[in-house]
């Protein structure tokens, strides 16, 4: 049977890094890195058999550990930097923060004794009456048959089409894209507004398309596209 | 016209923390003249024992809350205690944002080394923190503020009350 019990739980790497630091009651400003890095390894390993998933984070920490671990045993420059420090440095600015969120929940628990109400519903009402309509008893069919009365009473006729027309496409998005790429190969250099001037009638479909074949290109690589200003011409250059 | 009278109907009929601006619109009256009142009201509604009400002060923002005496009395009343009490990773980032703010996602990241996309949008939906604006670097992060619900939430009466932060400097540390 699988089961699973809660040992600490850690808010972060940087969490358990300090539970165990102060655990051991070591000094923060001298880590002995290898024995914080096997008991911090441990613990991830503890989490493990427990089946809690290990985040990632609390991965890259271990291997953090054992990259300064591996770092302190290089002979170091004289006046090079503990590899420690920016450990320390950032575990101090945790510990900052960890330590006012306590005292923060204090104030929470304080501000807790006092009693509010929520606001009143403070909708104005209006000299016209207005008629709540339920909607949760009315089912579709009542609906339609409103619906078809409404259209009986006010004499609409509605005229169904039994045959429907199906428009070809004029333009194609790969197409326009071709256009544009044609065009770029040759001057290198393309004009929005020059490109539909060129064209005798211009319609809303081919300028759609066109806009569509500029966002199609500007995915891929080797071009850059940019406009000076809102609603100006749309430049695309060959980079 | 009795102003403290319609002050304290103002402050009853809408619950939550009512802002200075929207009180000094009402009544057309300056904000320094409407604080002033409203201090004036914080005071007396404190030192009268008869009354079960006080009026909070968070940051532009006024309330009418029950007095913490009767905390007993009201939660005898009540069916079951509602825990309105924030989670720990709630509580550590909301500490970087008030002390840090305004702060992206990505410093509170780095300083909590773990993600905090979830407990950010917690926040949000809590109207603890809010977006205020966004960073003109690439991907233009939002940027984060906490908000007078905030102060409401802790009991501040402005963001300077915030506990000061423990900066223990290497020299302390080494003499304890």
């Amino acid at each position: 049977m699988e089961y699973s019990v809660n040992i600490n739980v850690f808010q972060g790497p940087f969490d358990l890094l300090y539970h165990l630091i102060e655990k051991k009651e070591i000094d923060i400003y001298d880590i002995p890195i290898a024995e914080i890095t096997d008991q911090y390894i441990e613990y991830l390993e503890q989490m493990m058999q427990f089946n809690m998933n290990v985040a990632s984070e609390f991965i890259l920490m271990a291997s953090t550990l054992i990259e300064i671990k591996s770092q302190m045993l290089l002979p170091q420059k004289e006046k090079s930097e503990d590899p420690r420090q920016e450990l320390v440095n950032k575990l101090l600015e945790y510990k900052l923060f960890k330590d006012v969120s306590e005292t923060l929940k204090k104030y929470e628990d304080e501000s807790s004794y006092y009693f509010s109400k929520p606001k009143e519903e403070l909708a104005l009402t209006s000299d016209v009456k207005v008629e709540q309509l339920s909607l949760n008893e009315i089912n579709i069919y009542e609906l339609y048959n409103v619906f078809l009365s409404l259209i009986k009473n006010q004499n609409i006729k509605i005229v169904t089409e039994d045959t429907f027309k199906v428009y070809r496409e004029n333009y194609s998005v790969k197409d326009c894209v071709d256009e544009l790429l044609k065009k770029l190969k040759l001057s290198g250099r393309v004009s929005l507004f020059s490109t539909f001037r060129e064209k005798q009638q211009i319609t809303k479909e081919y300028v759609i398309t066109t806009f569509l074949a500029v966002l199609e290109i500007s995915n891929k690589q080797g071009m850059k596209i940019y406009q000076d200003n809102t609603y100006s011409d749309i430049i695309i250059i060959a980079a | 016209m009795n102003i403290k009278s319609v002050l304290e109907s103002l402050l009853f009929a809408w619950g939550e923390p009512l802002n200075i601006n929207e009180i000094s619109r009402i009544l057309d009256m300056s904000t320094g003249n409407v604080n002033h009142i409203l201090e004036e009201m914080m005071i007396s509604f404190n030192q009268d024992t008869d009354r079960g009400l006080v009026i909070q002060k968070f940051g532009n923002s006024y309330q009418i809350t029950t007095k913490k005496e009767n905390y007993d009395f009201i939660q005898s009343l009540l069916q079951t205690t509602v825990n309105k009490s924030l989670s720990t990773a709630a509580m550590e980032t909301l500490s970087i944002i008030a002390y840090k703010q305004p702060v992206t996602k990505v410093e509170i990241e780095l300083i909590r080394g773990v993600k905090c996309s979830n407990v950010i949008k917690g926040l949000l939906d809590k109207n603890l923190i809010k977006e205020v604006g966004r960073l003109d670097k690439p991907g233009r992060p939002a940027i984060y503020s906490t908000t007078d619900e905030f102060l409401r939430h802790f009991g501040l009466n402005s963001i300077n009350e915030l506990p000061a932060l423990k900066i223990e400097t290497e020299e302390e540390k080494k003499a304890t």
